[in-house]
């Protein structure tokens, strides 16, 4: 995540949002505000969740990973609007075996494309145990939202779900004839997780793919609990107005600048951000102030593309919507200091609770827990859950839920934070043990 | 002899074939053991780079040599970026996504299959040729030490790296530190001025467009080997376009985000404001009215 740079001042842009339309009648009441998370107080786990993976503990990977992307139209989009001009075919990712081999497709975490960080390494194991790789973006990622959504209006597990499935029923048919297929796994992170575990239980019932093994790594288990801590993680850090986001900027900016006065470099290239990432990155309020900006922006395009689909007019015009080529400053200004409970309350419910007769906000919320998938969790002995004790998005109950449910088929280890462990030598063993479906569970005093 | 040079050009462009509606894209292949050493080697070189930078600062301050007043936030300037000419700039941008899906980012790709040691011959190479301007724009900016330096790699790498196709100097501890006539501006006291997106080049401002122009200008008066004048000067600027391009790993809307072109404008003007700070460290310039926009 070292490019959290970029992101904190890509976010940190402009001047003051105004809030006036936050006296605007709220009549949903947000998600109630969750209980906080473990890792949220542990200096170690905000760490891990900025930096990642150290290098010398990733597991051993192979040499070379071919690489094709695949651009594809999704028959059912909906129709592309002018500002989304870019994101008309779906793109993902795909590394073929040159002989039969099991398949798995990959789901990114919350915004992610599907070329992440992240999936790079999962493809690298993957690949080097011999399986075909395909990595999907996420159903909230805008490419995905635009090209191969049936709503526009992301967030919602089932309906997500259901888009995924589609989608990746129409690439692993038209895929090349060379590549054999003898078996399809799911797997995703972080919100990817919960995505991986809901499409494998939407084939169960209708077996286009045959999905064989799902393996969620670090899911949520409530999808609105999670990112609430998210929203409050920013009020925290970062503070809730736009005033507070261009402080932030600001100060950014001068200890750059200082930095980079006192290094002897010629240019601000990508050796000074990282030296600097380490100077300027080195607290706790610095950790979360950077994980609550990441988050943020993934946020503002979804928060967008929801609003510009589903016509509720929050910041963009539904008479009136943005061309190709129009200033979108304002908008982002406005975005930026908006959190997910407003996303809740003035796009996602409004738009759900009119297609589903009988629906509450609090029904709606519901619908987005892993609870809805719980029978096939605790009985299939095909879903495995990789977490961590000291997550970021989990709290003490939902983890305990998870391990209620899942039994012998959850490996929770005591470090990483938030995906601050993935690609580790002991994280991918289990991960390619479970997809193999020779996990015996947590070895007692097995050497990490 | 020239059509033959584009035809195999061309033919490593159109590498993406297409099956039912499903387009694929050949990549380049991924090398994730090799990226891993990498990274273990470049996290304990920039460490050790680190405490050398500290050990340094020290030293400076032992000696009395007081650094600049450093910057507080209220230096910072304003979120907003000078965008006078944004319509037309948008367009480029479009033009400029298309152009790289299409033309650059392929032939690129196509390029990176060329074994890594003959592309690495070919970067050597055109910033060897870079470092002519180098030297001039270090004196020109009252930096002698630097441009004794760059004159030093520029004789080392012609000589004993063949015409430049192998970097000795850098082995030698003279490590490369282009600049050109934009930084020369900069140092000049001129400000970054509008931003400005380039067809095919991309982001910049009035006055780094005005460096690039100065920048050939000075290659095209030297004539370095006849390179710029001679018979081979048309395949120069493709070749050195695409060695550039591979090296670069931004992808146009990769973000998938509507706000790109903010985002994008944001953050080159602040890398451009952030290197001019470095330039003017021990002559603060004057600080700008509040309500200027960054850039102007």
């Amino acid at each position: 995540m070292t490019n959290w740079l970029i992101a904190a001042a890509a976010l940190a842009v402009l001047a003051p949002a105004v809030f006036a339309d936050q006296l605007a009648d709220q009549v949903i009441a947000p998600p109630a505000a969750p209980g906080p998370a473990t890792g949220l107080a542990d200096s170690a786990a905000l760490r891990a969740t900025v930096y990642g993976t150290p290098p010398q503990d990733i597991a051993p990977m192979p040499a070379k990973v071919p690489l094709v992307e695949i651009n594809m139209r999704m028959p059912w989009a909906r129709p592309v609007p002018d500002v989304f001009w870019f994101d008309r075919d779906l793109r993902v990712w795909f590394s073929a075996q040159d002989k039969p081999a099991p398949l798995v497709i990959v789901i990114s975490g919350t915004g992610g494309d599907g070329n992440t960080t992240v999936l790079s390494t999962l493809r690298g194991a993957l690949y080097g145990a011999g399986y075909h790789v395909l990595t999907m973006p996420s159903p909230t990622f805008p490419g995905f939202i635009v090209s191969a959504s049936t709503t526009g209006v992301a967030g919602d597990l089932d309906q997500d779900g259901r888009d995924l499935y589609a989608a990746m029923q129409r690439i692993v048919a038209h895929l090349p004839r060379r590549v054999r297929i003898t078996d399809i796994d799911i797997l995703g992170y972080s919100l990817g997780g919960a995505n991986a575990g809901v499409v494998k239980s939407i084939d169960a019932t209708q077996h286009r793919l045959k999905i064989h093994r799902a393996v969620m790594i670090e899911p949520p288990v409530s999808l609105f609990a999670s990112v609430g801590r998210l929203d409050r993680l920013f009020a925290t850090s970062i503070g809730s107005g736009d005033v507070d986001v261009e402080r932030l900027y600001q100060k950014l900016y001068a200890q750059l600048a200082n930095l980079y006065r006192a290094s002897d470099r010629v240019r601000v290239d990508e050796n000074f951000l990282l030296t600097a990432a380490a100077a300027v990155l080195n607290s706790d309020s610095q950790f979360s102030a950077a994980i609550a900006l990441t988050f943020r922006i993934d946020l503002m395009n979804m928060f967008f593309a929801g609003d510009l689909y589903a016509g509720t007019g929050v910041v963009v015009d539904p008479e009136h919507p943005p061309k190709v080529g129009d200033s979108l400053e304002r908008t982002q200004q406005i975005l930026r200091g908006k959190p997910f409970s407003e996303y809740f309350t003035k796009v996602f419910a409004p738009y759900y609770l009119k297609r589903r007769p009988y629906s509450t906000p609090e029904s709606l919320i519901a619908e987005n827990r892993l609870d809805i998938i719980a029978d096939a969790l605790r009985n299939n002995p095909d879903y495995y859950v990789q977490t961590n004790s000291d997550d970021l998005i989990l709290d003490k109950a939902e983890l305990a839920w998870l391990e209620n449910t899942l039994g012998p088929k959850i490996a929770v280890y005591d470090h990483g934070g938030h995906l601050g462990n993935i690609g580790e030598r002991r994280q991918i063993a289990d991960m390619l043990d479970m997809l193999a479906g020779r996990w015996q569970g947590v070895v007692p005093g097995a050497a990490p | 002899m020239r059509l033959a040079a584009l035809a195999a050009v061309a033919a490593m462009g159109l590498c993406g074939c297409a099956t039912e509606g499903m387009i694929i894209h050949r990549m380049p292949a991924e090398t994730p053991a090799a990226d891993n050493a990498a990274a273990i080697q470049r996290a304990a070189s920039l460490s050790a780079a680190k405490e050398a930078a500290d050990r340094a600062q020290a030293a400076a301050e032992a000696r009395g040599e007081a650094p600049a007043p450093p910057l507080t936030p209220a230096d910072a300037p304003p979120p907003k970026t000078y965008d006078p000419w944004e319509p037309l700039n948008r367009f480029s941008y479009r033009f400029n996504a298309r152009f790289d899906e299409t033309i650059f980012l392929p032939l690129s790709n196509g390029y990176r299959r060329v074994p890594s040691p003959v592309r690495s011959c070919v970067h050597n190479f055109f910033a060897n040729l870079a470092e002519v301007d180098t030297v001039i724009n270090y004196t020109l900016q009252g930096r002698l030490g630097r441009g004794v330096r760059a004159l030093g790699r520029f004789a080392i790498n012609s000589t004993v790296g063949i015409g430049g196709l192998f970097d000795f100097a850098t082995k030698l501890r003279l490590e490369d530190a282009p600049t050109g006539f934009g930084t020369t501006l900069s140092k000049w006291g001129m400000h970054p001025g509008p931003y400005l997106v380039i067809p095919i080049l991309g982001p910049s401002t009035l006055r780094e467009a005005v460096g690039l122009l100065g920048d050939y200008g000075t290659s095209y008066e030297v004539n370095l080997a006849n390179l710029y004048r001679g018979n081979v000067s048309w395949a120069l600027w493709p070749l050195n376009a695409v060695d550039q391009r591979s090296n670069i790993s931004f992808r146009y809307y990769s973000t998938g985000s509507p706000f790109e072109y903010e985002t994008i404008r944001f953050l080159y003007v602040r890398k451009l404001l952030l290197e001019d700070e470095g330039l003017h460290k021990k002559s603060p310039r004057k600080p700008r009215a509040p309500d200027l926009p960054a850039g102007q």
